[in-house]
């Protein structure tokens, strides 16, 4: 469903001239759980940038359900927000002023749909925090936050999830239990793509793709989960 | 959920920025309404004395004075003319002012408008001095005199009554109740006029009808005094009018002086809307700046907004909700810092001028700070969603 043709991203010009991406191919099929691993300035959280359209590939293609995304305008991409592709950041960011269920809500907002507090709640309830959906994210917990913003990612029914270092700010029990949660998204059927420099929260997903110095190194599946 | 009740709950959330950004907006608006206030108060204190001037126009009798002369000797002057204006030239004295003023102001319909005061001056003998009595239709003369106050005693209610100016009353030792003859007829003093500075204190004020009667001078008339009612109407166009299209009369405009002040206070006042003006447009740039630093604040939560879906045109939007309270809670605020600036600056700049609350500045002030806020915030706005989404996570 997901596919990178020779995609390159160069940041700079001359002297300071860096290569995130340097021609990385690869395809993702639906239902996937995949992960993104290599160490720091390796090119992974680029390249799950460039899927998502937060960055502007240099060079290459993605195709994303049979169209080609990287060449769609800002306005067009906001499209495929709205119903393909939804995020699960690190810092979780999440809006402050707003309650767990109305964090919940706000992509939703943007598409001027209404109602759907029940829909809201149920995610809310799916990811554990039935007794949290009026704190604001000062009131939570890191785990907490996050469990928010996976509800908020799931609010839109996307075909694909992205997730940037989803575990980088918690603990490992906290962490296990987000890594948890995201299996058990993939068996109802999400297809996720997570970046993880730990290998052992990598380890969790059925697919690792080990990048470095912008190029893929190694696909690895994971059986025997 | 609705964008603006996301735009509120963030406002609440930053209270003490968002009123820090409507400071901006304050110092604009008050600077505006102040200035207004104060111009406002000095043209009215200039109308107030105007007010005193009466009458815009008179009418008296055309009288041509020419040099008599035997042969070579000189006999001096003689006037030469009518020394009354009949009385059925009223309507068409009335016709021309109403017409021109209705031309003026664009005002439609076809009631009077001016006020037009008719008086015949007589001689009359009370206790051997002689006194001049003005024969006057009440209700009009009172609508010109506004500053006529009767001391002892009622106006003019009948047919035979009189009311006396102070210094009349004075001199020839008349009180109300006593007795004027008019030529054969009698009229009784109802009432005594305070001070007015003018002829008047010399006079007898009748009613014009008894006058014209007493002294076989119906349809005649003396002098008539024209109130425009309005401080921009044309008096110059007026007279000239009445001058060309009435014989025998001359019309005369009295508002030379008037205009000389009036033209100083609109000067004076040019001046302060063009200060207020000059303000306005700093305090847009100090707003502009706020706004920027407001809008740099929430690069991260503008970031989350396009990465959960919001176009560029809902993030402006959103700023546009937010300029809108900005700009109404520093409307109002500004409003009544105006108002206060007003009251204390005003009256050292026009003397006397008497500062009042002006709740038809309210709506002014609000368009004003709302149109503030809005142009300060769009260009900060539109900036900010030209941003990555990525770098807008990476800035902080």
């Amino acid at each position: 469903m997901l596919e990178i043709k020779n995609a390159s991203k160069v940041y700079g010009e001359g002297e300071g001239r860096v290569v995130a991406l340097d021609d990385v191919s690869l395809q993702i099929e639906k239902g996937g759980f995949v992960s993104i691993t290599g160490p720091s300035g390796s090119g992974k959280s680029t390249l799950l940038n460039i899927i998502g359209g937060l960055e502007r590939l240099s060079a290459g293609e993605i195709i994303l359900d049979g169209g080609r995304i990287d060449n769609l305008s800002e306005d067009a991409f906001v499209e495929i927000r709205r119903g393909k592709i939804a995020y699960v950041f690190q810092q979780y960011h999440l809006l402050q002023s707003l309650t767990a269920l109305e964090n919940v809500l706000l992509p939703l907002v943007f598409q001027s749909r209404n109602g759907h507090s029940e829909r809201a709640l149920e995610l809310l309830k799916r990811v554990g925090l039935e007794k949290r959906v009026h704190h604001r994210p000062s009131e939570l917990s890191g785990g907490e936050q996050q469990r928010v913003a996976i509800a908020r990612a799931l609010v839109t029914a996307p075909s694909l999830i992205l997730a940037d270092e989803p575990t980088g700010n918690m603990d490992r029990k906290t962490g296990d239990e987000i890594i948890g949660l995201f299996d058990e998204l993939n068996r109802e059927g999400h297809t996720i793509v997570m970046v993880t420099h730990n290998p052992e929260i990598a380890a969790h997903t059925r697919e690792t793709i080990a990048l470095q110095d912008g190029r893929v190194v190694q696909r690895i599946q994971n059986g025997g989960r | 959920m609705k964008l603006y009740q996301i735009v509120l709950k963030d406002i609440l959330r930053r209270k003490r920025r968002v009123l820090y950004a409507a400071l901006g907006v304050v110092i604009g608006t008050m600077t505006v309404v102040g200035v207004l206030t104060i111009a406002f108060a000095g043209e009215n204190s200039v109308y107030k004395q105007l007010e005193k001037y009466g009458a815009n126009l008179t009418i008296v009798p055309a009288v041509n004075s020419i040099d008599a002369k035997l042969g070579s000797l000189s006999l001096g002057t003689l006037a030469v003319g009518e020394n009354y204006i009949q009385e059925s030239y009223l309507p068409k004295i009335r016709e021309i002012t109403d017409g021109e003023i209705r031309q003026a102001r664009s005002i439609y319909g076809d009631g009077p408008i001016a006020t037009i005061a008719p008086r015949l001056y007589e001689n009359t003998d009370v206790r051997g001095v002689s006194v001049i009595v003005a024969g006057i239709q009440p209700e009009d003369e009172r609508a010109i005199k506004t500053w006529w106050q009767v001391r002892d005693g009622d106006y003019l209610k009948t047919d035979t009554d009189a009311i006396i100016g102070s210094r009349t009353a004075e001199l020839l030792a008349l009180k109300v109740g006593d007795l004027i003859p008019l030529n054969g007829a009698t009229v009784t003093v109802v009432g005594i006029l305070d001070e007015t500075g003018s002829s008047e204190d010399y006079q007898v004020m009748v009613p014009l009808a008894t006058l014209q009667k007493a002294f076989n001078k119906e349809g005649l008339l003396s002098t008539v005094d024209i109130r425009a009612l309005c401080n921009a109407c044309p008096v110059d166009l007026i007279a000239t009018s009445i001058n060309q299209n009435i014989p025998g009369i001359k019309a005369i405009a009295v508002k030379q002086i008037a205009n000389t002040e009036m033209d100083l206070v609109k000067k004076v006042n040019t001046l302060m809307i063009s200060l207020a003006g000059i303000t306005l447009v700093i305090g847009v740039f100090g707003v502009v700046n706020t706004m920027m630093t407001s809008v740099h604040e929430r690069t991260r939560d503008i970031g989350i907004m396009r990465a959960v879906g919001a176009s560029r045109r809902q993030i402006i939007m959103a700023f546009m909700y937010e300029a809108f309270v900005i700009g109404v809670i520093g409307g109002l605020i500004g409003y009544g810092g105006g108002t206060l600036l007003a009251y204390g600056i005003g009256p050292l700049i026009f003397e006397g001028a008497s500062i009042s609350f002006l709740p038809e500045f309210i709506p002014l002030s609000l368009g004003v700070a709302v149109a503030v806020a809005a142009v300060a915030t769009l260009y900060p706005a539109v900036r900010a969603t030209r941003i990555k989404i990525a770098d807008a996570f990476r800035s902080l």
